[in-house]
């Protein structure tokens, strides 16, 4: 890890997640959804900002089938996309 | 001439008769406490002296030892004026969630996340990512995926560790969630994803020392764990 015997540079501290570790998907339930979003990246060049609703179906699969704790999407992230949704509602 | 080797106080032991005899008495070792003039006008100064030495030796020793104090209450005081002030970087409490929600992505700032896997040499898993590189912007959340398979016939329990190169970059890359620091378990011959999700803080654009920094690569290497093990988690909490 950091084991370079530099005395004074700046080593790698690891830290711990913030919401913790992902439960193990031992039964693939989420899968199809992790599929998807690997093809969009390859799609798109590997590029996450085009794959962001791919990622966030995935997480929303998680959540529900209880492979990650419940949270709102807004507090992962995805806030503009949810204002995205709300305004093509709106506009319905 | 054996005289000369006496210390300087003796030598006068050497004189014959009553003038040695004397001499020989006067200089035989007093008790160090004696005052050493036998004036009674400076018997007094010499008092007054050697007080004062004490004095200033009780100082010295107490400076000594609150130096030693000083330097083991140290510790955890600097570490507290680091987490309150957040100066040097990773003992920053609290990256809450709202600043998850109210940061605003940097969108001129490409940065390419290549990624690597390990397996420590005793650990058979086929551990690899999934994507080799992915292109984020520093306050986008981001996932990516490994996958590690147990291809021996035993359950098998792995825990991770990871490291981010370049080391300074390392301060700026946030996990909401991923798979490490705790133990996973592995049946015989199965197969899981295991998904990370990450974001670059948005401060990374403004750090001069990141300016040249477009590839960060983040590494993550499993090793075996013996089951009930309690591991510390890395970090101050």
């Amino acid at each position: 890890m950091s084991t370079a015997m530099n005395f004074g540079t700046k080593s790698f501290q690891p830290r711990p997640p913030d919401k913790g570790s992902f439960p193990l998907d031992h039964f693939g339930e989420c899968k199809a959804f992790k599929e998807k979003f690997l093809k969009c990246l390859r799609d798109n060049n590997f590029e996450n900002t085009l794959c962001r609703n791919e990622s966030k179906e995935y997480l929303e699969c998680r959540m529900e089938r209880q492979l990650m704790a419940q949270e709102s999407l807004e507090k992962l992230g995805f806030k503009d996309l949810m204002d995205e949704k709300s305004e093509a509602k709106k506009n319905l | 001439m054996a005289v000369l080797g006496r210390p300087p106080w003796r030598r006068l032991g050497a004189c014959w008769g009553w003038w040695g005899g004397r001499a020989a008495a006067l200089q035989q070792r007093q008790p160090p406490w004696r005052l050493k003039s036998t004036n009674p006008f400076t018997r007094e100064q010499e008092q007054e002296w050697r007080r004062r030495n004490r004095t200033v030796l009780m100082y010295v020793a107490a400076a000594a030892v609150g130096m030693i104090g000083a330097s083991y209450a140290a510790v955890p005081l600097y570490r507290l004026y680091c987490q309150t002030t957040g100066l040097g970087g990773s003992t920053v409490a609290g990256h809450a969630s709202d600043q998850i929600e109210t940061m605003v992505p940097v969108k001129d700032r490409i940065i390419k996340v290549t990624f690597n896997a390990d397996v420590h040499a005793s650990l058979h898993w086929n551990f690899r990512p999934q994507q080799t590189e992915i292109y984020v912007v520093p306050g986008e959340t981001a996932l990516a995926f490994y996958k590690a398979k147990n291809p021996t016939d035993k359950p098998v329990i792995g825990i991770s560790t990871y490291n981010v190169v370049p080391f300074a970059a390392g301060q700026y890359f946030n996990k909401i969630q991923c798979f490490c620091f705790e133990e996973q378990r592995l049946n015989p011959q199965e197969e899981v994803d295991m998904p990370i999700f990450f974001f670059i803080d948005p401060e990374f654009a403004e750090d001069p020392k990141m300016a040249k920094v477009d590839v960060i690569t983040l590494s993550y290497t499993f090793f075996e764990a013996k089951g009930g093990h309690k591991l510390p988690v890395p970090g101050y909490n």
